[in-house]
């Protein structure tokens, strides 16, 4: 795997900065495919198969939820923190919403 | 009568605004303009005077109402003609060293705008000397010496080993990724349109179709994945008006290739209205290199009974004609036709576009919606959360009609859905092939995921893969085959990494249809569980009548 474009040091409590970090160099990459959510970071994929990571958070941590909510991000919160045999959890990032889901009859 | 005068030069030719002459006709090679013999339509006066009008942008205002625009005729390929390089702000880039000639992307395009083409190292060699030396170099560094063509082709194409292109049309690729997705080998990646990527793109096109067909040594007759490099097979050429990365573009492309390398361009189409009649018919564009006629919502199995007996006295018995229609036209609108036209026992072939909605209308909640699915007519409110009734099986109606051959696919399972057409046609009765096809808009999903949320359609029982032959034997399980389903004798697929189960929850979680079924700690509603409920019970009634349970 090569390097990731971006990379982000997360410590605890700073969802924020992680946040910020994300808007302010999502434009280096493409459509959004997965993620790839190990014990110790979270790895943001494009199309192309270039990635930012951020470090320091994983799995096991309550802020990964919100960070993959930020994502959009199809997973499950309830199972989210669940030990796995595998390396990483990785999901697609490939949800949108529905054209006119919020129409009124 | 009597054809207009043809400008110079033709739109079948370079022009200033097309200066490699990127939109023409021909996918693999450049071809003229299909002529007809018929009073009522002049093909060169059609492409040339009104065909033109619309791609130079005055059409709708300045031409005349005349016959032949009063009767909404449009020749075979028009589309060819059509220019899109102006529509997505992105275009693949092929990575030769990486490729391995899988042909997963030529086959997933929905516009027919990715082609892969196979030549002799040594015919290829020589064709480059031909090009201008100051575009050898740059076109030569686009092939790849692949496992498979390479090596493979030197043991049984005389020593010589074949060299393999892929090409992206720049006048075709509405930029949806799809390629670039289902890519393994990381072969393509997607890049910003520069005037410089621009030029390039349009300029290797041109290469590539100059410098001739692939050498169908190299072809395997028993890849079906392969049968996308002869030109018989692109009866679907890019060009037509659906939206960026379709699912149901692709599966068009794909049905069109099964049956264009068996029979060419002998065969016709009777399309129901739908989204599919609307973007391959937008006057003045049409993407079929065959007869395709489109008469209303509820009467294409109908009306195809009628073209079928007129066939069959002209002797054209062995000419296939496929009935194409989405869920809306096939489960709802026309069911009684279609029900009546498989208790005809006729030879007639119907293709469903299986959308889950009525996606060309606005997005209405069909018989084929699933339970839960938020679509109008079906709107997720305080009291009912989307559609509240089960999803029809129109294959397992299908299979209780007599002597139908019944196939579920999806364009995902590539063998599986070539197969299910191939046995389609080689099938002496009626026969239906329904195929799962992902709309963008009205699924929630992005333009590159029609074929990943395909195949999560089948992993999660949303939609099982299914081929029914009334060839294969006496008994109903003895015909009925779930192939192609994994973990076909559990309830649910077990993830290989993770060992868990991947349920009908899973699938609803990815798209934007179901939402709002999910609570903010992401628990699914009673609706939503009701739904899964009802997609294993299919499962399971399945797997009973295929002797799996």
């Amino acid at each position: 795997m090569s390097e990731p474009l971006a990379t982000h040091d997360y410590t605890s409590g700073e969802l924020d900065l992680v946040l910020e970090f994300l808007k302010r160099t999502r434009w280096e990459l493409r459509s959004l495919r997965k993620v790839d959510v190990w014990k110790d970071r979270v790895q943001i994929f494009d199309v192309n198969g270039d990635y930012f990571e951020v470090r320091g958070i994983g799995y096991p941590d309550a802020d990964v939820v919100p960070l993959l909510k930020a994502i959009n991000t199809a997973f499950d919160p309830q199972a989210i923190h669940e030990p796995t045999n595998a390396d990483f959890k990785e999901f697609f990032t490939g949800r949108r919403h529905a054209w006119a889901e919020d129409r009124v009859m | 009568m009597v054809a207009a005068p043809v400008a110079s030069p033709s739109l079948n030719e370079a022009t200033d605004k097309d200066p490699f002459n990127n939109n023409c006709y021909g996918t693999m090679v450049d071809r003229a303009y299909k002529i007809v013999a018929l009073p009522v339509l002049d093909v060169n006066d059609f492409n040339e005077r009104i065909v033109r009008g619309y791609e130079e942008g005055y059409g709708e205002r300045d031409l005349p109402a005349d016959l032949s625009v009063a009767r909404s005729l449009i020749p075979a390929g028009t589309a060819s003609l059509r220019d899109f390089s102006y529509i997505a702000p992105e275009i693949p880039e092929y990575i030769p060293a990486n490729c391995t000639g899988c042909m997963d992307c030529v086959t997933e395009c929905p516009d027919t705008a990715i082609l892969g083409k196979v030549l002799g190292e040594d015919e290829w060699e020589a064709k480059l000397q031909a090009i201008p030396e100051a575009d050898r170099e740059m076109y030569r560094a686009q092939w790849s010496k692949t496992k498979k063509y390479y090596d493979g082709g030197k043991k049984k194409a005389g020593g010589v080993g074949g060299v393999f292109q892929i090409i992206i049309d720049p006048s075709k690729c509405k930029g949806c990724a799809e390629c670039v997705t289902v890519c393994d080998d990381d072969a393509l990646k997607m890049v910003a349109k520069t005037d410089e990527v621009m030029v390039k793109a349009r300029k290797s096109h041109r290469l590539f179709k100059d410098i001739g067909p692939s050498n169908e040594k190299y072809i395997s007759g028993n890849l079906l994945i392969d049968m996308m490099l002869k030109e018989q097979t692109h009866i679907y050429t890019g060009g037509a008006g659906s939206c960026a990365g379709c699912g149901e573009g692709t599966a068009l492309r794909m049905l069109c290739a099964a049956t264009g390398s068996k029979h060419g361009e002998n065969w016709g189409i009777i399309a129901a209205t739908g989204c599919n009649t609307v973007y391959t018919s937008t006057y003045p564009y049409n993407p079929y290199m065959v007869p395709w006629t489109n008469s209303l919502f509820e009467n294409a199995p109908t009306y195809a009974i009628g073209v079928r007996m007129r066939w069959d006295q002209m002797g054209w018995k062995e000419r296939p004609l496929w009935v194409i229609g989405g869920d809306g036209a096939m489960y709802d609108i026309g069911f009684q036709a279609l029900s009546r036209m498989f208790a005809s026992g006729m030879n007639l072939k119907v293709f469903v576009l299986d959308t889950q909605v009525y996606s060309n209308t606005g997005g209405q909640a069909s018989s084929a919606s699933f339970t839960g699915q938020n679509t109008k007519m079906s709107v997720h409110g305080s009291v009912f959360g989307g559609k509240q009734e089960r999803r029809k099986e129109i294959a397992q109606i299908a299979m209780m009609h007599p002597r139908t051959y019944v196939a579920q696919t999806t364009c995902a399972h590539v063998n599986h859905f070539y197969k299910a057409v191939l046995g389609a046609m080689e099938f002496d009765g009626p026969a239906i092939v329904c195929c799962y096809t992902t709309c963008q808009p009205e699924h929630g999903v992005a333009d590159n995921m029609a074929g990943e949320q395909a195949r999560l359609a089948v992993d999660t029982r949303a939609f099982p893969l299914l081929i029914y032959d009334p060839r294969a034997g006496d008994t109903v399980k003895t015909r009925l085959s779930l192939m192609g389903n994994p973990n076909m004798k559990g309830d649910w697929f077990l993830h290989p990494k993770t060992n868990q189960e991947v349920t009908f929850i899973d699938f609803a979680r990815s798209e934007g249809r179901f939402a709002k079924h999910f609570d903010k700690d992401g628990n699914p509603s009673p609706t939503l569980l009701y739904a899964k409920q009802d997609r294993l019970e299919n499962w399971r009634l399945l797997q009973e009548l295929a002797g799996l349970r």
